[in-house]
């Protein structure tokens, strides 16, 4: 660019200037033409008013030397003559200067010539010669001359001719005038042209010269922009022109390498500061602080060293170190003052060394070894402390820029290494709080299990006490009944015992009365039939034996009356004493082989070889338990086998002074027994069924008398068949070693031991076949029980309300409840279900209906649950397939849990288990 | 003032002596086990052995180390005296609340989901777990791995048998959870135990893996780790939670107990707070070494 500079100010000023030119330009052209027009007018008026005055004035002389010649005619008075002389000099004084004044206009000159001649001939012909013929007293001559008047018509032409005259001028001055009148026009537009040239003008220059300045503030203005917006500080302006703006896109400029060095610099720090945070030991916060600064100084290598220790001992020790190799760079540690370093620390103030020399650290690399350029070495301050020390070394030199770097970043680092070893400190304590709050975290879960075993242990505990409570209640309103009762009982003791007694003797005594006929029956009809004398027909003789063995029938009914009223009236007694087994086997053989020859049957004792040879026990009680079970097994039995086998036993069952248990097996292959009558047929009267009584006999008061005896024996009589492939009983009895026991203990005894036998026994002799015992699943947990427990146990008795308004469902439910044995209420809608709550307070569990008309599910358990009373009332609200609105609106309402229809009962079950199980 | 001294004196002796022992207790259970109680929290440790020779009426810590070198089943009694059971279904229901709706969305596009439950004990998590995922719809491409150093424990876990007294609690937990269906739909009963839905157990491998000695043998999406990590000490912890970040997957799921928080933990700056109420974290991205 040239030098030459054409700034904003001369634009604006070369811009008016022009604009004024053509103004006083303007300006200069209008007066011109003005005054022309001025000389016009003036000519117009001085000129044309003086012809007009002259002529005037020349018709006025004419006509005073007529005035004044009469008048000295007349009078002769000398003085109008002197007028009248006065006059005749006058106009051709006029005369002159008009003609003068129309030296222009030579067609008016020469009018005026006429009328001058014409002037003098009235002056020669009349005006003259009168005035001499006075004074000459020639009165004749006068009134011949007034006679004649020849001036009379010199004057009418002369006034003729001035009249003429003055139209002529009159009708220039006209011209005249319009001429201005033209010239008028022409300036008008002249001046109206001007000023739309200079408004064009001006027009053009502003154009011109704000399009110059715009344009080039609109490029700065842009270039900010897009640095503002680009965030690109290192673009710059460029202004073509040489003006203002190119001064202030060059101020900008500076202001932006200034800023941008500033940036670079704020960058810089933040960038190193921002590494900083979040450090949380000082090695880390050095090693990154080394590497940051070593970067942005592109130095290549650095230490850094932190102050350690007080007063005389203060070392400086190096706690990072930076190096574009991996080798270990600068001293370990050093003192306030020693070297270089050292001195640094103790002036507090920022070095750079530049030329170096000695035996400074080599800065090596790949390709060999070099001295370093520059070394910067800075104290780091806190609070007017030196805190630590920095040294940089670079194989350039470091610029202004880098120093300043230094020094900025240098005022916070201070702070930052403070934080740093305030933080280390803090999460040394907080790691040791943490420690302390995990211990007690651990303790306080520890707590909570146990509070939560606790919690259970004190809700059975709470329980169990409510129970109690209440059973105590319970026991005081009843003790008073129960005494009122044990008085009635007492009585009716007594009572019972007579009558117990009357009964005993009267079937005593009946049996004795019986058996007197009976025997004398037996006796003759056993006689009959043995046909003695040979008198009796064959068909006699059977009649005989049908006698005889009914007889004998009705004995054995009567003996097993007896036997079972004496049971039942305790008047049984038991005879313990030493029953040899040895000879048991051969007692069974000697009694039962025939019956078993007679029916074809296979008849086998087995003795186990442990089974002792002597028993404690009643020998007649025993025999005949055995007797009874073989006699049924014969009875029942019409081909195979019976057996007898007999063995000891271990039950889990202990009982002082019981050594061990004896069981006797008698196994046939008869029809057997269906499960169902398993426990029938140890009752009085009872046999597998009515038609098994007609086809094998017996009054089947044979097991039950048996059962009852092995009870009083202290055992227990067991079962195990299965209809149509034979049974097995098994007799257990305790075998008592200890004889000092007394006959009374065992029997004491007896009944508990028996009542634990029953329910060890239970299991086989009443519930499930023992196969399908052993089915339950496979269970994977040793403590788990086994879940033989009946179902039942849980729901039966149990009271359940249903709220439903449907009847359809109702007897669904009620149906299934009642199957399991729980008691049911019905409320068709909520009202009845609060009245039915009101009235029973043993209600277990609800199931609650939502849909409802009237009062609804949630508003029924909303009235339950508010009247505080029920809080812990399982209710169960049936919804309709589950939407979420509604569970939530359930359990708001207070439902306990939910199940949405249809029901499974399956489900319907297990909820009620979950919420009924206390 | 003697006595006091003097008793003081003696504790002393007697805290030495028995760190000693505790720690000889420690080793010897970890050499004839396997399983390494040295790095647990010594506080539960103590109170724990201490508990167990109050029962057996054994007066000192060698007593017992003695019992366990000699006796199998003392040691099984005392392994499973330290592993400390404590878990219900849906325990602190919030967990559960926030999981369904913060972790699900972005569990939902995976192709397959892998969810561990570090020191699953008697599984009542996991089946928690399992339950959200089926509502949720997930379970068709869920596997759930549930962990546990303890066999016996992990026996019981595989039957899915509950307690039916502590059903009551489990459907209060159920529905506070934001559970959508009916709770009931997942178990059967009868009169004394209530039965997890087989389809749920079926979906689970219970597998024995301990936390302390046992590496990482997959790479899941989500890990489980609630009130476990309170019994180890902090140097045990940043070992465990190693392991844990070594087996998420990028951008998985941690999820501690309410108690616990992984601030304290050497990798708490490679997690991100997803859920910090109920103690969820995510994991970062990518690693940042140094």
């Amino acid at each position: 660019m040239n030098n030459f500079r054409f700034g904003i100010r001369q634009k604006i000023i070369t811009g008016y200037i022009v604009i004024i030119i053509c103004l006083i330009a303007a300006i200069l052209a209008v007066t011109n033409q003005l005054d022309t027009m001025k000389g016009e007018r003036n000519f117009i008026i001085q000129h044309d008013f003086a012809v007009r005055d002259l002529t005037s004035q020349i018709e006025k002389d004419l006509l005073k030397m007529e005035t004044n010649k009469r008048a000295y005619i007349i009078t002769g008075d000398e003085s109008y003559l002197q007028l009248y002389n006065e006059a005749s000099s006058q106009w051709s004084k006029d005369y002159n200067t008009l003609n003068q004044l129309l030296s222009d206009n030579p067609s008016q000159q020469k009018r005026i010539a006429e009328i001058n001649e014409n002037i003098q001939n009235w002056v020669a012909v009349a005006g003259d010669p009168p005035i001499q013929m006075k004074q000459q007293n020639d009165t004749a001559g006068i009134a011949d001359f007034f006679k004649q008047d020849p001036g009379k018509s010199q004057t009418e032409k002369v006034l003729q001719q001035f009249d003429s005259f003055r139209d002529t001028e009159k009708s220039l001055t006209q011209k005249r005038a319009e001429n201005l009148n033209v010239q008028n026009r022409y300036l008008e537009i002249g001046l109206f042209s001007l000023l739309a040239f200079v408004i064009l003008v001006s027009m053009a220059l502003a154009w011109v010269i704000s399009g110059s300045i715009i344009k080039t503030i609109k490029e700065v203005v842009g270039t900010i922009r897009a640095m503002t917006t680009g965030g690109n500080l290192s673009s710059r302006i460029h202004v073509r022109s040489n003006d203002e703006i190119r001064d202030l896109g060059e101020a900008t400029n500076e202001l932006l390498s200034s800023f941008e060095e500033r940036d670079w610099l704020q960058r810089s720090v933040t960038d190193v500061v921002s590494k900083n945070q979040g450090v949380s030991s000082l090695e880390t916060l050095a090693e990154i602080f080394l590497s940051a600064t070593a970067r942005i100084t592109e130095s290549s290598y650095g230490a850094f060293y932190i102050k350690e220790g007080k007063d005389e001992n203060v070392r400086f020790v190096k706690k990072g170190a930076f190096a574009d190799t991996a080798a270990d760079v600068g001293r370990a540690s050093f003192k306030l003052g020693q070297g270089l370093i050292g001195q640094c620390a103790l002036e507090k103030r920022v070095q750079v060394i530049d030329r170096i020399e000695g035996e400074y650290s080599l800065i090596s690399s790949g390709l060999g070894e070099t001295k370093p350029n520059s070394i910067l070495i800075a104290p780091i301050v806190h609070e007017d402390e030196i805190v630590a020390v920095i040294e940089l070394a670079s194989l350039s030199s470091y610029s202004k820029q880098h120093i300043s770097f230094i020094e900025k970043v240098l005022e916070t680092f201070g702070l930052t290494i403070n934080r740093v070893i305030d933080r280390m400190e803090i999460a040394r304590l907080l790691s040791e709080s943490q420690a302390m709050t995990e211990e007690l975290q651990a303790q306080s879960e520890e707590l909570q299990t146990q509070s939560e075993e606790l919690q259970m242990q004190s809700e059975e505990l709470q329980m169990i006490n409510e129970q109690l409570e209440s059973r105590s209640q319970d026991a005081e309103e009843k003790s008073k009944a129960l005494e009122i009762a044990k008085k009635e009982l007492e009585d009716k003791a007594k009572q019972l015992e007579t009558g117990s007694k009357y009964k005993s003797e009267f079937l005593a005594n009946m049996s004795h009365e019986l058996r007197t006929p009976l025997n004398s029956i037996l006796i003759l009809s056993e006689m009959l039939a043995e046909n003695g004398n040979q008198s009796l027909s064959d068909e006699e003789l059977e009649f005989a034996k049908v006698i005889h063995s009914s007889g004998q029938d009705l004995l054995n009914l009567i003996n097993d009356i007896l036997d079972l009223s004496k049971v039942e009236a305790g008047k049984l007694e038991i005879m313990l004493s030493e029953v040899n087994l040895s000879e048991f086997p051969n007692n069974l053989e000697r009694n039962f082989t025939h019956i078993a020859d007679q029916k074809n049957l296979n008849f086998t004792i087995n003795m186990a070889p442990d089974v002792p040879t002597l028993l404690q026990t009643d020998e007649k009680r025993f025999q005949q338990i055995i007797k009874n079970l073989l006699s049924n097994a014969f009875k029942f039995t019409e081909k195979g086998s019976v057996s007898v086998s007999v063995k000891k036993v271990q039950t889990d069952v202990i009982y002082n002074g019981v050594d061990y248990w004896l069981e006797v097996a008698i196994k046939d292959t008869g029809i057997g027994i269906p499960k169902e009558k398993h426990e029938l047929i140890f009752q009085a009267f009872q046999q597998g069924d009515g038609a098994t009584i007609r086809k094998f006999g017996g009054t089947g008061l044979g097991l039950s008398i048996s059962s009852e005896f092995a009870k009083l024996l202290g055992g227990r009589l067991q079962l195990q068949s299965e209809e149509g492939k034979g049974s097995t009983f098994k007799l257990l009895i305790p075998s008592i070693s200890d004889e000092s026991v007394s006959a009374q203990t065992f029997l004491g005894a007896s009944a508990e031991v028996a009542t634990a036998l029953e329910q060890a026994s239970h299991s086989v002799a009443v519930a499930e076949p023992p196969i399908t015992a052993k089915i339950v699943p496979a269970e994977p947990e040793a403590e788990q029980p086994s879940i033989t427990v009946d179902e039942e146990n849980v729901f039966y008795g149990k009271t359940v309300l249903i709220t439903d308004d449907d009847n359809r469902n109702i007897f669904a439910l009620k149906t299934a409840l009642e199957q399991k044995g729980m008691n049911i209420l019905i409320a068709n809608n909520g009202m009845e279900c609060l009245d039915i709550l009101d009235a029973n307070k043993k209600i277990d569990l609800i199931l609650m209906d939502i849909m409802m008309p009237e009062m609804d599910g949630y508003e029924t358990m909303q009235r339950i649950r508010g009247t505080g009373e029920h809080t812990d009332l399982p209710i169960i609200a049936l919804t309709a397939k589950a939407m979420k609105n509604d569970r939530e609106k359930c359990l708001e309402a207070g439902a306990s849990d939910y199940i949405s229809k249809p029901l499974k009962l399956e489900q319907l079950f297990s909820v009620m288990h979950v919420w009924m199980t206390k | 003032m003697k006595d006091f001294l003097w008793n003081n004196d003696d504790n002393q002796e007697n805290n030495i002596t028995e760190t000693l022992e505790m720690e000889l207790l420690l080793e010897g259970l970890y050499r004839i086990s396997g399983f390494d109680f040295r790095k647990y929290m010594r506080s539960s440790i103590h109170r724990r052995v201490h508990n167990r020779m109050q029962l057996e009426q054994i007066s000192t810590i060698t007593g017992v180390l003695e019992k366990v070198l000699h006796e199998p089943a003392f040691m099984t009694t005392l392994l499973n005296d330290f592993s400390i059971n404590v878990t219900e279904m849906f325990r602190n229901p919030e967990f559960f609340s926030a999981f369904r709706q913060k972790v699900i969305p972005e569990l939902r596009e995976l192709p397959e989901i892998r969810i561990w439950h570090a020191g699953c004990a008697t599984g009542e998590e996991v089946y928690s777990m399992a339950i959200l995922m089926e509502e949720e719809g997930l379970s068709h491409k869920t596997k759930f791995y549930a962990t546990d150093m303890n066999e016996p424990v992990l026996n019981k876990a595989r039957s899915g048998i509950l307690p039916l007294s502590k059903m009551r609690t489990y459907t209060k937990n159920y529905m506070a959870a934001g559970g959508t269906q009916a709770f009931s739909e997942y178990y059967t009963t009868d009169g004394h135990f209530a039965y997890l839905k087989p389809s749920l157990l079926k979906q689970i491998s219970f597998l024995q893996h301990n936390l302390v000695t046992d590496h990482s043998f997959n790479e899941f999406h989500v890990i489980l780790c609630r009130n476990v990590l309170i019994y180890f000490t902090a140097a045990l912890q940043n070992q465990v939670h190693e392991l844990f970040y070594d087996s998420l997957s990028p951008n998985g799921f941690l999820g501690l107990g309410d108690k616990e928080s992984i601030q304290f933990a050497d990798c708490a700056d490679k997690y991100t707070d997803f859920a910090e109420q109920v103690k969820i974290y995510q994991k970062n991205k990518s690693r940042k070494k140094g």
